[in-house]
């Protein structure tokens, strides 16, 4: 351990700190800085984060200086913040200040360190900084505009050191320095959009969010990616009832500061044209819009003991949904005639960084529920036997041709889901449940971590949450005890799964509980 | 002012048959209508009312009245979509969506740019917010009406081209 004193403040913090993350965690804030990143080797390029060391004739910078024992450090003294200001200055001399048409704004490193460090007036007219490319492509998702590029190469050690595929590189010298790709070659790698999140001003912005929406406008809810068995921690960005991006949350378990760029992508498919917004019912062929009630009647007609045949679960449900789904499933119908999914369905080459090759969010969630998948197989051989009503909820398991043949042909598939896709081109009754943004729920993770995500957006039409549509069905069923809130129905799934474990599902920590391994590891 | 002379509310005189029949009030009254009436008939010049709408009052150059939307030299419009003025908007009654220019140079436009002119409060301060002086509430306009609500939400072309004649 290292005693120091940082603004006559003393503390002590393991050898080998740097001196940034000591002064942070003694002022309460970050240093000012553009280049420092905690995922990422240290540059010093900026230079912004410049301290006094007692004893040092310069000023030194902090990212670069790992603590000594008996340090004394300035952070906020005159030839100090003088230093910081005039650093601003120089790093905003070419900058073309187009926060009006700059999607950054808002959550620019150049503006708030402006409003905290500078509020100087500019010495520099417009017509003699120095131009360069402005809104140019870069990739499939990025944009880059030069002129606001601070060169803190952020972007750049991460094309290096994180994916290792080297795309960007800063060419030319002094005030002609750019960032650029080498020509012919394109920013485009599934992580490339966290690119634009390390930038810390408008140089690298998204290009499926410009333009869309002014960050200050935009509400967070914290989130669970649903696009692999990974489980990247992110936040939902939405207003009212649309989402306007994914970015990801700290996790240093899962996914630290990373997402991949699919995953980010997947709130499109919450605002797909082909949602599933109404109870639906087949009559003469073709699946006619109903009211709930009649659709609840018709539902609890068609899962009358002893009519149902088969109940299908998915990867995709939540935990609660999938133990409270088994609850239905052992009332109405046998062990062997509840399947939890398709066997091997929705493997897809993954990565070695973060993206799983199993492309469900909670396939360990499904078997911790006590579900058993089956091969194809084995459940088109099922479904072919089935007389009665075959109940199918979450996912589209008729995605694979032969299982979408199998269902075709039963005469009573009662599908709960989120789309108007194959399954519920097979089902008699679909009843529209919630995407995963508009909804609350527990996906296991591959590593059989816990991680709980909430609602953000309200839900589209007359779609319901799942587990409302499944506890009334419980009841309708005779269960006298079908969870009446959430909270409840995660206190029983808690005491139903994990007996003898000391945590709580109605408030899992934010980084997530895994039951297998309870020492939550890595650092604050 | 002085009260004096009047009778008092709470008097314990009770009132005379000539006060409490009021003809002669009535007749003093009607006397000083007749009074102002034959007054004003010579002395038209001198009357405070305006024959709206013939006649109309002249504000001052400050007064804000209904938005319009600068053009460029072109005839786009100078608004980039920065939604400054939606942000500071106390009524929260401009809706923009930004979207991409096809001049490069420009790259930013509004899609989309309404007001709601039934929320709208006249403070005038998205006119002041605005980086671009592409909102501005100088076109005097104070007749504001329509036959529907709807109408009241006015588009970006029409507040490009905002007429002096205040219809719709
Ligand atoms: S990066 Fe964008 S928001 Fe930040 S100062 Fe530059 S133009 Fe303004
Ligand atoms: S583009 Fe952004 S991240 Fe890359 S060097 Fe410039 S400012 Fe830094
Ligand atoms: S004048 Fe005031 S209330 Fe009206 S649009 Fe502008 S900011 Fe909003
Ligand atoms: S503040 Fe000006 S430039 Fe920005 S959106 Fe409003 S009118 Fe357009
Ligand atoms: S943050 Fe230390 S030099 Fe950039």
């Amino acid at each position: 351990m290292a005693k120091l004193t940082i603004d006559g403040k003393e503390l002590e913090v393991p050898d080998g700190t740097r001196l940034f993350d000591a002064c942070t965690e003694a002022r309460g804030k970050p240093l000012p800085h553009f280049c420092y990143h905690p995922d990422l080797s240290v540059a010093g390029v900026c230079r912004l984060c410049q301290v006094e060391i007692e004893g040092m004739p310069k000023l030194a910078i902090a990212c670069n200086t790992i603590v000594n024992d008996g340090m004394v450090v300035h952070t906020n003294n005159e030839r100090v913040r003088k230093a910081s200001e005039q650093i601003l200055e120089m790093h905003l001399i070419n900058h073309p200040v187009d926060c009006p048409i700059c999607d950054q704004a808002g959550e620019c490193g150049l503006q708030n360190q402006y409003m905290e460090y500078g509020l100087y007036d500019s010495k520099v007219e417009m017509v003699q900084k120095t131009h360069k490319k402005k809104a140019k492509v870069i990739g499939p998702q990025v944009i880059l505009d030069q002129e606001r590029c601070v060169l803190c190469s952020r972007c750049v050690r991460f094309c290096n050191e994180v994916t290792g595929t080297g795309e960007l590189g800063i060419y030319n010298r002094g005030d002609r320095a750019e960032i650029d790709t080498a020509p012919g070659v394109d920013l485009d790698n599934n992580y490339s959009l966290n690119t634009v999140d390390i930038c810390p001003v408008g140089a690298l912005t998204s290009r499926d969010f410009r333009f869309q929406k002014r960050v200050w406008m935009l509400k967070a809810a914290e989130s669970i990616c649903p696009g692999c068995s990974t489980g990247c921690n992110v936040r939902i960005d939405y207003e009212g009832s649309r989402i306007y991006r994914l970015k990801p949350r700290f996790n240093p378990d899962v996914n630290r500061r990373w997402m991949c760029d699919k995953g980010r992508m997947l709130y499109k498919a919450v605002h797909d044209e082909k949602r599933l917004t109404e109870p639906m019912k087949r009559s003469g062929g073709e699946l006619q819009t109903l009211g709930w009630q009649e659709a609840s009647e018709t539902a609890v007609g068609m899962l009358k003991p002893g009519r149902v045949d088969l109940v299908l679960g998915s990867p995709h449900l939540s935990l609660e949904e999938a133990v409270l789904l088994r609850r239905l499933g052992l009332k109405l119908a046998g062990e062997d005639q509840l399947v939890g999914g398709v066997a091997g369905a929705e493997v897809r080459p993954g990565d070695d960084l973060l993206l799983n090759s199993d492309r469900t969010p909670n396939r360990a969630g499904l078997r911790m529920a006590g579900w058993q998948e089956l091969p194809v197989a084995e459940l088109v051989a099922k479904l072919r036997e089935a007389r009665g009503t075959v109940l199918v909820h979450g996912g589209n398991p008729a995605a694979d041709e032969s299982v979408r043949e199998a269902l075709a042909g039963c005469q009573h598939v009662l599908y709960i889901g989120t789309h108007r896709n194959e399954t519920a081109g097979t089902a008699a009754l679909a009843l529209p449940g919630a995407a995963w943004a508009e909804k609350a729920g527990i996906f296991v993770n591959k590593d059989g971590r816990l991680q709980a995500f909430k609602s953000s957006i309200v839900r589209p039409g007359q779609a319901r949450e799942d587990w409302r549509v499944l506890s009334e069905l419980l009841a309708a069923a005779g269960e006298e005890e079908a969870p009446g809130s959430l909270r409840a129905l995660r206190k029983s799934v808690g005491a139903d799964l994990f007996p003898d474990v000391e945590f709580n599902l109605v408030a899992l920590p934010a980084r997530g509980v895994n039951p297998t391994a309870p020492v939550a590891g890595g650092e604050g | 002012m002085s009260f004096e002379g009047l009778p008092k509310g709470t008097g314990a005189k009770k009132a005379s048959f000539r006060d409490a029949i009021y003809f002669w009030e009535i007749l003093r009254g009607l006397g000083v209508t007749i009074k102002h009436l034959v007054y004003n008939i010579f002395h038209t010049a001198e009357m405070p009312t305006m024959q709206y709408p013939e006649e109309k009052r002249v504000y001052s150059d400050r007064f804000r009245g209904r938005h319009r939307l600068m053009q460029r030299e072109d005839g786009t419009p100078r608004c980039v979509a920065c939604q400054m003025c939606s942000t500071v908007c106390p009524a929260d009654c401009i809706a923009i969506q930004g979207a991409e220019h096809p001049d490069s140079e420009i790259e930013k436009f509004p899609e989309t740019f309404e007001i709601d002119l039934l929320r709208c409060v006249f403070c005038g301060l998205c006119e002041e917010a605005c980086p671009c002086d592409a909102i501005r509430l100088d076109t005097g306009i104070y007749e504001i009406a329509a036959d529907s609500r709807e109408k009241f939400i006015v588009q970006k072309d029409f507040l490009l081209n905002n007429k002096e004649d205040g219809t719709y």
